[in-house]
């Protein structure tokens, strides 16, 4: 009871700092007390601000440009006698179709080329392609939602949906929501990562915004760790420059903010002095979170000799191990490539051959050192792939469209049920379907859910409660509006739930 | 917890008793909490007909069967009292998310039992001035006025070599010039600082440094936006905003030519750039999008940057719904958005730079000078032709024959002179032309496009009859002759009457000159927004400007010499005000990303000061765009820039919307995707690595520690020098020893490593002076950096 108090208490003093930086104050000052509030809240709250948290953090495998649900992941043997057969209009039911494909004469059915083999999981099994051998061999840790559904139907408005609630740029990304609402758990490196795996089908643009901080303060706003030159941007110190000359500088600017905050007194200036500190500090802390010297052969066994190569899916995957053992709460890769209209046997083969061994290493080596039962791993893109072909139909490759209706993504650890499947679709995996396979027509409704369905809304407020947070209460006014991550809409889907 | 509770109710009961007698401001009090709590089910868009309606005394008054939400005849009674005191059933409910709090239930207490009636919210009745009885400056009336109900004092003035700093950072983005400071300083005329405010409101940085905030309140941006996120061809708008800011144009007309400069009779060429306003929506050409779908999102963006940048409100909400808060229906956001649903571009950008329609344009300031210059030769080519084809036509008049036919044969020289002048001039003007460039304009559809209502906001879902251009009700009234198109929309926000726009940009004038705005939710002047800290100041002010014939300049000088600007910016000990809400203390606040670069910059004279022109781009990280960007983008490769445009003012920086330059992110510059009124001020470790590692920053400091060592010899000179540049004052004995003692490690340690001195002296592309000691050269350049990250340099205080 102390601590539901306690919390509120917090919770109000927090929306009432976030809120006004928002709006009111807005200088360092308010920055300053942010950090200190971050740090206190984030150790106290232990994950949770609404609730007691079941995930103390989140690993988000990104795969822009729609992975096909129908090659991968929602197994549909029918499809295969309606070959090449026009997709009946009823299965269709109106569903609008992209410019690529709506001057298309017919809409071929095309059944998925790759065999899927029926793994165990913790209920009735799960259908696995082919293409992840290597993910097929966790499915006892994985909660495969085959129903996730979205409106947006083409990239862009679709993966800034996703990750930011509106098809529309300017608010802030889920990373953001969570540094905002959870702050950060040590005092070495940023709350919020974001890294961008490599991709020999680089396909689809992202965006800063994907990661971006809209109308939040910039402080919530995803920090890169790269593959390329400094890891965190400006990481390093300039050529000639020692880590005892740096001590030097950051003594010398201490002195210096010093000397002008007795001046004036802004506390804002004590502030940035801290910042400085911990610059100086993750100087030291990134180059030993990117030094892979100290792990054992057998890492390298079970994420693959990739990950050896950074900048790999499989290496971003061991970072994000490494991220999510040093204390940082908030874990994004971003992999591209998945947006296959023309070729999808080349690249789809390509795409899971890069992501299939570092996604299963990684739910492994979680659920070794016991980190996986609080922590959160999403794997899943920004829409699915049609069941009928765009383009040239041939038996051993073909091109999928965009599909908003459903698509496959799944969970795993962070106190989603292991080994179950979600959900179902039809017999083209087109629409969202009942168990005896009637068409359901799920809408975001605020008051209403229908059971068996995950709107990405549902997604992102399921998320935020795994963290603790009630998405309808993690708000920030802005332009008036307190906003939400789901807007008005999201249903945790408690289904899915331990 | 038990004592606490007691205490509550005891307070509460007091101020109850206390206050019961004041008059109650409904729009400053019971609205704000009307709206932040009630009426997100009796609001506006309250759709159920048996549902009380408490936006309107009619609607509140309206019998519910035998009770009233008010009841004027028995205002004790009233339903509202009831339910708000009511334990077991309560308004709003147990279940609701926003409760009220005690001081909000007896502000509504004491509006019902005065008689519960209704005034309009504060920010849709037209601003009026009120009387100032005093001669001084109008600001410091207001001022000085509620600081004197506090009990408390305005702070000292700032010391004069602060207050100049102040003044050329708030005015023109740079810290004074050090002999401008001291010309200032040695001026002892009363109106010494009069003189220096003019002088930086003359410099051509003010348009540069002003343009800016304009820039992010519209999403200037040098590339599409979204998706491949190509280049696109819009410069010369924002070099027509730098240039109208230091001609000073009438705000009016500003935005005037921005909304509906082709529509203008006979459109000038600047008239037509400015139209670029109506293009900077983020557009898109992804494969699969569909046209009708981006001609809604098109209009969307249009209507809710309109809202912000000029209304104080987004209307977003008035998109999907009737706003819950304000008084716009959804019907209104439709039929302002009529007024941009008939430009001629396609929903599609195509990817293309020329995204038409286009015009081309001169390419930098320069040219433009060039152009106007030409221009001047012609109007004087002409004025002459006047007279000598008038001379020469009553020669001729009063000619014999004979003479006539002499004078066809030997046709008169100045007429010769003159064709030659024209042709040069017509020579030189389709030279000049054919350095233009190409610039997005907006253009009219002769038949106009349809525009309905969306439901929900869903461009495949209109619903009503076709719905005519027209303003929010609540807002004023259309002008009646206007026409109905974006240059009769210009007219409307420009009007008199119009109860927003003066306000709304006098109200982020202030805020770019005193660090925040009278109102501190710029974005929102509506019921959810904050009040005024100064009512009427922000009214007087609003009226001012218009009075003045929206004379931008001028408001600016009536602040920067206002007694209130020129205080001393400490804080009392107690931090009585820690928002300087009273503002009874002097603007601080840490400078934007843009000025902190073109500090550096500028006291290491790398600083290119040419104006205009595409975006240039300084050093970034390699393959920060690649990482992200479609192998099909035109904006995939990041390739720096040489020479001298590395050193260009940050207002030139190229602005990718979907990455721009990490210095520009980092430091809280927004991506120009969406309107932005405020940035945030944010201090993170991200920005203190990059403060002291980014390598154009470390050529900063090399490059003015080159300077410095130049200029002075000895280290007491040199850190005099490095503070007059960056403080414009002397440094302090704490500051000094910092300084020499960084110093003097780093020289030790330099000495005995000289490579290192050698590699850090080799970074960045300008040349490093030989002559000059390494060791040392690199121990200073490390001091300036130092310096040059301190909050001395960074902040305005």
């Amino acid at each position: 009871m102390n601590d539901l108090i306690r919390n509120n208490e917090l919770m109000l003093t927090r929306r009432l700092l976030f809120g006004r930086t928002a709006l009111g104050l807005g200088t360092a000052a308010m920055a300053g007390l942010m950090n200190r509030g971050n740090q206190v809240l984030g150790a106290n709250l232990n994950g949770g601000i609404h609730h007691k948290a079941k995930a103390k953090r989140v690993i988000y495998l990104f795969m822009s440009g729609g992975p096909s649900h129908l090659d991968l992941w929602d197994y549909k043997p029918k499809m295969q006698q309606m070959y090449g057969k026009d997709l009946p209009k009823e299965v269709r039911d109106g569903q609008r179709i992209t410019g690529m494909t709506s001057r298309q004469k017919t809409l071929p059915v095309c059944p998925s080329k790759y065999k899927f083999t029926r793994q165990e999981n913790n209920a009735d099994g799960v259908w696995v392609s082919e293409l992840l051998p290597h993910t097929a061999t966790v499915t006892k840790e994985l909660c495969v939602v085959h129903t996730a559904f979205t409106e947006a139907i083409n990239h862009d408005p679709a993966i800034t949906y996703i990750q930011s609630g509106s098809q529309i740029p300017g608010r802030p990304s889920l990373g953001a929501w969570l540094s905002y609402g959870l702050g950060s758990m040590n005092e070495n490196l940023p709350s919020y990562v974001v890294m961008h795996a490599r991709s020999r089908h680089a396909e689809q643009s992202l965006f800063g915004r994907l990661w971006g901080s809209g109308f939040m303060p910039s402080q919530h706003q995803g920090v890169l760790l790269r593959s390329q030159g400094d890891p965190v941007l400006y990481l390093n110190n300039p050529a000639g420059v020692t880590r005892e000359d740096r001590r030097a500088q950051i003594d010398a600017l201490s002195a210096l903010n010093k000397a002008q905050h007795k001046r004036f007194a802004d506390p804002s200036v004590l502030a940035r002095i801290k910042q400085h500190e911990m610059a100086y500090r993750m100087q030291s802390s990134v180059p030993e979170l990117m030094d892979l010297g100290k792990e054992p052969e057998s890492t390298f066994e079970l994420y693959g000799n990739d990950a050896k190569t950074p900048g790999t899916f499989a290496a971003c995957c061991l970072n994000a191990r490494r991220l999510a053992e040093r204390g940082v709460r908030n874990i994004q890769i971003f992999h591209r490539g998945w947006d296959a209209h023309g070729n999808l046997a080349g690249e789809h083969g390509n795409q899971c051959k890069d992501i299939d061994q570092g996604s299963a290493a990684l739910i492994k080596d979680l659920k070794e050192r016991g980190m996986l039962e609080d922590t959160l791993v999403v794997w899943g893109g920004e829409f699915g792939r049609t069941p009928y072909c765009q383009g040239r139909l041939g038996k051993d490759n073909y091109g999928r469209d965009h599909h908003p209706r459903c698509f496959s993504i799944w969970m795993a650890g962070g106190g989603v049920k292991p080994g179950i499947t979600y959900g179902q679709t039809d017999d083209y995996g087109y629409n969202i379907a009942d168990v005896d396979g009637n068409m359901l027509k799920p809408q975001p409704d605020k008051d209403k859910w229908t059971p068996g369905t995950m709107h990405i809304h549902d997604l992102n407020a399921t998320i935020l409660h795994q963290l603790g947070i009630d998405h309808k209460q993690l708000t920030y006014r802005y332009q008036g509006r307190d906003f939400r991550l789901t807007d008005v809409h999201g249903h945790v889907v408690k289904d899915i739930l331990m | 917890m038990k004592k606490k509770f007691i205490t509550i109710i005891f307070f509460t009961w007091l101020t109850g008793n206390l206050l019961a007698e004041e008059k109650v401001d409904f729009s400053r009090e019971v609205l704000p909490v009307l709206s932040n709590k009630c009426f997100v089910c009796h609001g506006p868009d309250t759709k159920k007909k048996d549902l009380v309606r408490l936006d309107s005394f009619l609607g509140a008054t309206r019998d519910l069967d035998g009770y009233k939400a008010i009841d004027p005849n028995k205002l004790e009674e009233s339903e509202i009292l009831v339910r708000i005191n009511d334990k077991e059933d309560p308004m709003p409910p147990h279940k609701a998310e926003k409760k009220l709090t005690a001081s909000e239930r007896d502000i509504l207490t004491r509006w019902i039992k005065q008689g519960g009636t209704y005034a309009t919210h504060w920010a849709f009745v037209p601003p009026v001035k009120k009387k100032t009885n005093s001669t001084g400056n109008p600001i410091d009336f207001f001022i000085a006025k509620k600081i004197k109900a506090k009990g408390i004092d305005m702070n000292p003035k700032a010391d004069r070599r602060i207050l100049a700093r102040r003044a050329a950072l708030t005015l023109t983005g740079f810290p004074p010039d050090p002999k401008q400071l001291k010309t200032y300083i040695e001026d002892k005329r009363p109106d010494a600082y009069e003189r220096l405010v003019d002088q930086l409101l003359d410099s051509p940085s003010f348009g540069e440094h002003q343009a800016r905030y304009w820039l992010d309140a519209i999403r200037y941006g040098d590339t599409h936006g979204l998706h491949l996120d190509n280049r696109r061809g819009i410069y010369p708008f924002r070099d027509w905003v730098v240039r109208s800011i230091n001609e000073n144009l009438p705000l009016d007309q500003f935005i005037t030519w921005q909304l509906g400069g082709d529509l203008l009779p006979d459109p000038t060429l600047a008239q037509k750039i400015a139209t670029g306003f109506i293009r900077m929506n983020p557009s898109t050409a992804e494969g699969g999008a569909i046209p009708a779908e981006f001609q809604a999102k098109n209009n969307f963006d249009r209507v809710e940057t309109l809202g912000t940048a000029l209304l104080g409100m987004s209307l977003i909400c008035a998109r999907c719904h009737t706003h819950k808060y304000d008084p716009i229906l959804q019907t209104e956001y439709y039929q302002l958005m009529a007024f941009f649903n008939n430009t001629s571009e396609s929903s599609m950008d195509g990817n293309k730079y020329e995204y038409s329609p286009n015009i081309k344009a001169p390419a930098d300031q320069a040219s433009w000078n060039e152009w106007n210059a030409i221009k001047e030769i012609r109007k004087g080519v002409l004025k002459d032709a006047v007279k000598i084809q008038t001379d020469a036509f009553n020669r001729w008049q009063k000619a014999s024959e004979e003479e006539r036919f002499k004078l066809l044969t030997n046709p008169d020289q100045k007429v010769v002179e003159l064709q030659k002048r024209a042709a040069i001039v017509a020579k030189s003007i389709a030279e000049s032309e054919k350095r233009f460039t190409t610039t997005l304009v907006a253009k009219e559809l002769s038949k106009p496009r349809e525009t309905r209502l969306l439901n929900r906001g869903e461009y495949n879902l209109p619903v009503g009859e076709p719905l005519l251009p027209d303003t929010p009700k609540a807002m004023g009234s259309f002008p009646k002759d206007a026409p109905r198109n974006r240059l009769g929309l210009a007219h409307w926000l420009t009007a008199r009457e119009h109860p927003l726009v003066a306000r709304v940009l006098t109200n982020r004038i202030w805020q770019r000159t005193f660090g925040e705005g009278l109102v501190r939710t710029p974005a929102d002047f509506g019921l959810q927004g904050e009040q005024p800290t100064h009512p009427e100041l922000l009214d007087w002010l609003a009226v001012e400007l218009q009075d003045n014939k929206w004379n931008l300049k001028k408001m600016m000088r009536l602040m920067v010499t206002s007694r209130t600007f020129q205080q001393s910016s400490a804080r009392d000990s107690k931090q009585v005000d820690p928002e300087n809400r009273l503002w009874a203390r002097g603007p601080s606040y840490r400078l934007d990303a843009e000025v902190l670069r073109d500090i550096g910059l500028w006291a290491s004279q790398l600083l290119d000061p040419t104006m205009g022109g595409e975006g240039v781009k300084p050093y970034q990280p390699a393959g920060l765009w690649k990482a992200l960007m479609h192998p099909g983008s035109n904006t995939k490769n990041y390739v720096p820039d040489k020479g001298v445009r590395q050193y260009r003012r940050s207002l030139y920086v190229y602005w990718k919307r979907t990455s721009p330059h990490p210095m520009m992110t980092l430091f809280d510059a927004p991506s120009r995707e969406t309107s932005c009124v405020r940035r945030s001020r944010t201090a993170t470790p991200t920005q203190s690595l990059a403060l002291l590692n980014e390598r154009q920053r470390v050529e900063m400091g090399r490059m003015l520690g080159q300077r410095l060592l130049k200029e002075s010899k000895d280290s007491e000179n040199i850190i005099n020098k490095l503070f007059t540049l960056l403080a414009s004052r002397a440094p302090e004995e704490a500051e000094k020893e910092a300084c020499i003692k960084l110093f003097q490690q780093l020289q030790k340690r330099y000495d005995k490593n000289p490579n290192d001195a050698e590699t850090f002296l080799s970074i960045g592309e300008s040349a490093r002076d030989k002559e000059l000691d390494a060791a040392s050269l690199a121990a200073w350049s490390q001091v300036a950096l130092t310096v040059l990250a301190s909050d001395i340099a960074m902040w305005v205080y």
